[in-house]
């Protein structure tokens, strides 16, 4: 049994990569990542803490990890967000978000599957092509409703009838969610507006699978290299999305994939292009005191701090206020990692942790720009009972610059249905 | 300097025993991050800004300084009295046996003017280690903040560097106290070790022998526990450090934060 458990570990170890496998005994044991892990907060075991999972990958590697052991291992490894906050705060620098992903990887690999709910999303992502499990050809939908329903001030062309300099790629949620497809058309409005000239994929626009990394799948690199050559066949050069985990996905995750990688932008960041050249016009005021909900995908994965922030300060009237962990300390809202498909109950209590905080602001809403943050917040203000109001960066720009696009417009011209969560 | 009985076979034996089981183990080691996936070493036209990185965040522990003064002071403490008594145990073994054939620079160190030099290096470092880890024992033992991990391997190496460096001193206050005349000022830490005088000469150099024993087959002990003991930190964190700067050595947000950006409000000080 102990010969078959090390064996296990050496074939864990091949898929590891060399400083990862460094990493795990590098850690100092100072106990800084349970300071700041979100979901540590919640659930005070040592497999959910950084410093436990790498001292159980460890002996899980050298085949000491007992079968008592390794159950609370698995546990803590998938009931991570890889949120990235242990990383920030690690003082030996450990990239802990890289290696949880790259962990999952390799213990896929070697035939130990993540748990059941995650299973299931990984199966409906690579059969339909959506994390939704919805017919394809419903993904452009939005686009031709939001016209017939007057939203738009002209259809969106599809790229395979009218390709342009730009892609909008709308992704799953904005597509799919009845709730969350407001998302999709004020960015099609705002850019509109800016006069930017772009198109959309419609049925033929695929999942960024950004999701098969973050739960290790090993499907992963040759669906994104099909990706990466379906965008490079239909001549696609910048791409933008408006949720912060197709971000990490095409942007992130492709990047030693494909070198179109780098051309893939979060709409925040041309939103701040575009209010700054004077192409997009803020008017209304929007007198309301906000907090800032920074996505882990776009902040500390990636850096985009500042022009979402910009952005909000830019509308008239709207007061920003920071919430005790911002920016680089920005507490994870628990959507991340595959942790909703893994336990559902702990993003709940995770979330619910972030609306506390949010309110402790005075603030009268919490802003993202991601519609994953965006409903996983939803689900923290349900848990907390909380009034206060949870937005999409977009619907605070839409207020002041077309303000008959609101949410509620759309949600009632769409299915005359409040929001509600799935 | 006095000088007095050694069992130094015995310990050039467990030295080659103690030595060989640690590079053994380190080589078991090498193998097993042999294993992993070969990866990328990004550094070109960063290097100025990695060494930088990596002076800041090793040697002078900026990110520990960042997170709680207090803990910057106590890792501080331990590791330069560590770094500086291990160069001194380094030197020593280079230089004795030069001393041996009689080649004069390095009988400076050891007889000459230069002992006293060698005398206040290791008493300053090695209270600086001594006071780093007592004040590691009150955070540990009497604050115990909730952040600390609490498994054997995180009391086994503070107490075991503790029992090195006490053992240490003693051993120097055993030595000042047979020595003629004189050299007990440049030990200004080990003197406060030296015996109350009631032992005769014949006790202090059995227990002179004795302490020199343990102390120094504790040394070796050490070599033993080193690659099981949360120790290897002090080995990898370095490395660990060098070779993300390379991927990471842009990110503000990471290793030179803004405070005023970037702070938040969580941290525990002790
Ligand atoms: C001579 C080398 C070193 C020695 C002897 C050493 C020793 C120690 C000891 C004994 C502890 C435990 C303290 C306690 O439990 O209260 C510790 C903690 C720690 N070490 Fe080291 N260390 C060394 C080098 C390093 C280096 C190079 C780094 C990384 C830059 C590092 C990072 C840390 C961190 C982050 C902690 C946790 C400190 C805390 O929680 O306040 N160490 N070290
Ligand atoms: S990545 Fe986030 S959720 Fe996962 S262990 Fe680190 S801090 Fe916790
Ligand atoms: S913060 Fe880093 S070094 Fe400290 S216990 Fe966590 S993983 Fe280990």
């Amino acid at each position: 049994m102990a010969r078959h458990r090390k064996i296990q570990g050496e074939e864990i170890a091949r898929n590891l990569n060399r400083r990862q496998l460094i990493e795990l005994e590098a850690c100092a044991r100072c106990g800084e990542c349970t300071n700041w892990c979100p979901v540590y907060a919640q659930d005070k075991r040592e497999c959910i803490s950084a410093r436990g999972k790498l001292a159980m990958l460890r002996s899980m590697l050298d085949g000491s990890l007992t079968a008592e052991e390794r159950t609370e291992f698995l546990q803590g490894l998938y009931q991570c967000s890889a949120c990235g906050q242990c990383h920030i705060v690690c003082p030996v620098r450990i990239n802990t978000p890289e290696l949880w992903e790259q962990a999952r990887y390799a213990l896929v690999s070697a035939g130990i599957p993540q748990p059941e709910g995650q299973v299931k999303q990984l199966t409906t992502i690579k059969g339909f092509n959506n994390s939704y499990g919805k017919p394809q050809e419903e993904r452009g939908l939005w686009a031709k409703n939001a016209w017939d329903a007057g939203f738009l001030k002209s259809l969106v062309p599809l790229w395979s009838e009218r390709p342009s300099s730009v892609l909008y790629f709308a992704g799953c949620t904005a597509s799919f969610d009845p709730a969350m497809q407001f998302v999709a058309v004020q960015t099609a409005r705002l850019l509109q507006e800016a006069g930017v000239e772009f198109s959309i994929l419609g049925s033929d626009e695929p999942c960024c699978i950004g999701k098969l990394r973050r739960m290790g799948d090993p499907a992963f690199t040759e669906e994104a290299q099909n990706r990466a050559r379906q965008f490079d066949n239909s001549g696609v050069r910048t791409i933008i999305v408006s949720c912060a985990g197709c971000y990490k996905g095409l942007h992130s995750d492709y990047h030693s994939l494909w070198p179109g990688a780098q051309k893939v932008l979060h709409v925040t960041q041309l939103y701040e292009q575009l209010l700054h050249d004077g192409l997009l016009r803020v008017q209304q005021e929007v007198p309301l005191v906000v907090t800032y909900h920074d996505p882990c995908h776009l902040g500390r994965h990636n850096r985009i701090y500042d022009p979402p922030r910009n952005v909000l300060q830019a509308v008239p009237a709207l007061k920003l206020v920071e919430m005790a962990r911002h920016r680089a300390f920005s507490a994870c809202c628990g959507m991340g990692g595959g942790l909703k498909a893994a336990n559902p109950e702990l993003q709940h209590k995770v979330s619910a942790s972030r609306i506390r905080e949010a309110e402790a602001t005075g603030a009268q809403a919490v802003v993202t720009p991601c519609q994953t943050c965006y409903l996983g917040l939803l689900h923290g203000v349900e848990e907390t009972s909380s009034s206060l109001k949870v937005y999409h960066l977009n619907e605070m720009l839409i207020r002041s610059v077309c303000p008959e696009v609101s949410r509620e417009a759309i949600d009632a011209a769409f299915s005359g249905d409040q929001v509600k969560l799935k | 300097m006095i000088e007095y009985f050694k069992p130094w076979l015995l310990f050039w034996l467990a030295a080659i025993v103690a030595h060989g089981y640690m590079d053994y183990s380190f080589y078991r080691k090498w193998q097993g991050w042999a294993q992993g996936i070969r990866q990328p070493f990004p550094h070109k036209g960063k290097q100025r800004r990695i060494v930088k990185i990596w002076l800041a965040e090793v040697l002078l522990q900026r990110q520990l300084f960042g997170l709680s003064l207090f803990r910057w002071l106590v890792h501080l403490l331990i590791f330069w009295g560590f770094a500086g008594l291990a160069l001194l145990s380094l030197t020593t073994f280079f230089l004795r046996p030069l001393d041996f054939l009689g080649i004069g620079w390095a009988h400076y160190f050891f007889s000459g003017k230069g002992y006293l030099f060698t005398k206040v290096w290791g008493d300053s470092f090695g209270l600086a280690l001594l006071l780093g880890l007592v004040l590691a024992g009150i955070r540990r033992f009497i604050l115990k903040p909730a952040q600390q991990g609490n498994k054997q391997m995180d009391i086994y190496l503070v107490a075991f560097l503790f029992w090195l460096t006490l053992s240490g001193f003693f051993l120097e206050g055993l030595r000042l106290s047979l020595s003629p005349g004189g050299m007990d000022s440049y030990s200004f830490i080990g003197r406060l070790f030296m015996p109350a005088g009631i032992f005769t000469v014949e006790q202090l150099k059995f227990m002179l022998v004795a302490t020199w024993s343990i102390h120094a087959f504790s040394a070796l002990a050490l070599l033993v526990y080193l690659p099981h003991s949360k120790m290897m930190h002090s080995i990898l964190a370095p490395v660990v450090i060098a070779l993300n700067a390379s991927e990471e050595s842009e990110r503000e947000d990471l290793y030179w934060p803004d405070i005023g950006k970037y702070k938040a409000k969580k941290s525990r000080e002790t």
